[in-house]
């Protein structure tokens, strides 16, 4: 037989083609046994197809003429030049299948997609089931179907859609023409589902589940902070004091609002001041040398069983040597500064 | 003036009598009408007549699957595809006895 399988689908598409203008159920109807027929004639005798039966476009014409059927029925015009475009559409569709196969290994593209199909079979499943699982769960897009929640029946799902989309991939052909349409519809709209998902997640993935900036500065806990005091280890208040982070950069906190020298100097920014911004208002009074004072003072940190909370971060500096301890001598007044420490030594 | 032509007219008739005796597909039924001595007819003229005749409804078809290659197209005429025989082959007769008369009379009988 000189006449090959590729020539006789050659054929019968370019039959459709030239047919292009009829409605696709006329048409399907006119050259549903074209290939069998081709298939006998090529059986019968040498030569080609074309030698045999005539250019397909004349073959199209005769049996476009004996089945009794013109153009589309409406519009005539317009349909013609719709169909003579598709058709021409179809021829260039049809050399470009030829000539891209080779560089893929192929004769054909259609070949190699055709391989491909299953493959294709298997994603329908999965994006089937994956609709179900943002049907069900309404919204957010992930990579592992669920139901319900459950992940378990998920993957019972997944399942269930992927043998159901290879069974469908096989029986497609027997498919009755509503219902093909049907399946045909249903994987568009699988495709924009997949394309919209497709976005959504690597948009998330882009992202890596955060925002790209972390929040720290901004922090509630010392909105209301306005001032920052200082006290050293004998609970006296450190004047001047500077505040830094491990990088080096000043911690800003709270703002001054009382006049001080520098200020009615006018030197400097007032919020690159150290602190405290207002030393006056030390929650902790500056004790008195001897004093049995209304102002609470702040202890010495050295004290073991320590004091109520010293308010604002006194524990700078709290591994205070106990030599320290004997210099707390200066104010004695409370009985609590006794200096026990040392004797541990 | 050639038997295409003349074909075209009576291919409807030639297809229903290749059908009277028995059903048969698309290419058998052009095999038949070529060894009837129809050889001139168009392969796809045959198939374009058998879409038309089952649209008409002069036809019914029946899929009939093969061993070998595809499922084939089986036609057979139905009631009214037998009237319609036997209405076009009286038609046919006597306008063919029409013309041989006329033909003989001018001395040119085959």
């Amino acid at each position: 037989m000189t006449v090959t399988e590729q020539e006789i689908t050659d054929y019968v598409a370019r039959v459709q083609a030239a047919l292009a203008d009829l409605p696709p159920a006329v048409r399907d109807e006119l050259t549903e046994d074209l290939p069998e027929h081709l298939a006998e004639v090529a059986a019968e005798a040498d030569g080609s197809l074309v030698e045999r039966l005539g250019e397909p476009e004349a073959y199209a014409a005769e049996l476009r003429a004996a089945a009794g059927v013109g153009a589309g029925s409406r519009g005539r015009g317009l349909d013609r030049r719709f169909g003579a475009a598709t058709a021409k559409l179809r021829e260039r569709l049809d050399r470009w299948d030829v000539q891209l196969g080779p560089p893929l290994g192929y004769p054909r593209v259609t070949e190699f997609l055709r391989l491909l199909r299953p493959a294709w079979w298997l994603l329908r499943g999965y994006l089937a089931a994956m609709l179900v699982t943002v049907a069900t769960t309404g919204g957010t897009f992930g990579l592992v179907p669920s139901l319900n929640g459950s992940e378990l029946a998920g993957l019972v799902l997944l399942a269930g859609s992927v043998l159901a989309s290879v069974w469908l991939g096989h029986h497609t052909p027997g498919l009755s023409r509503p219902k093909r349409r049907l399946l045909h519809a249903g994987t568009l709209v699988l495709v924009v589902f997949a394309l919209v998902g497709l976005v959504n997640v690597d948009e998330r993935a882009r992202w890596g589940g955060d925002y790209g900036y972390q929040q720290i500065s901004v922090d509630d806990r010392y909105d209301h902070v306005q001032d920052v005091f200082v006290y050293d280890s004998e609970g006296r208040l450190v004047e001047n004091a500077r505040l830094f982070d491990q990088n080096g950069d000043p911690i800003r906190l709270g703002y001054p609002d009382c006049l001080t020298e520098q200020d009615l100097n006018g030197a400097g920014n007032p919020l690159l001041r150290p602190y405290p911004y207002c030393p006056e208002r030390a929650p902790f009074a500056p004790r008195p040398p001897a004093a049995s004072p209304p102002a609470p003072g702040l202890p010495p940190l050295s004290i073991p069983s320590g004091t109520p909370t010293a308010g604002p971060e006194p524990t700078v500096g709290a591994t205070a040597t106990p030599e320290a301890a004997p210099t707390a001598g200066p104010t004695p007044t409370t009985e609590t500064a006794p200096t026990p420490a040392p004797s541990r030594t | 003036m050639d038997t295409t032509q003349l074909l075209k007219g009576v291919l409807d008739l030639a297809v229903l009598a290749v059908l009277r005796e028995e059903d048969g597909y698309g290419y058998d039924i052009l095999r038949r009408l070529r060894e009837a001595g129809l050889e001139e007819v168009g392969d796809a003229s045959v198939y374009g007549t058998l879409r038309r005749l089952f649209a008409a409804g002069l036809l019914t078809t029946y899929v009939v699957p093969s061993e070998s290659g595809p499922h084939r197209k089986y036609y057979s005429l139905n009631t009214a595809g037998r009237d319609q025989l036997t209405r076009s082959g009286k038609l046919w007769c006597s306008f063919a006895t029409t013309m041989n008369a006329l033909l003989d009379d001018r001395g040119m009988a085959a």
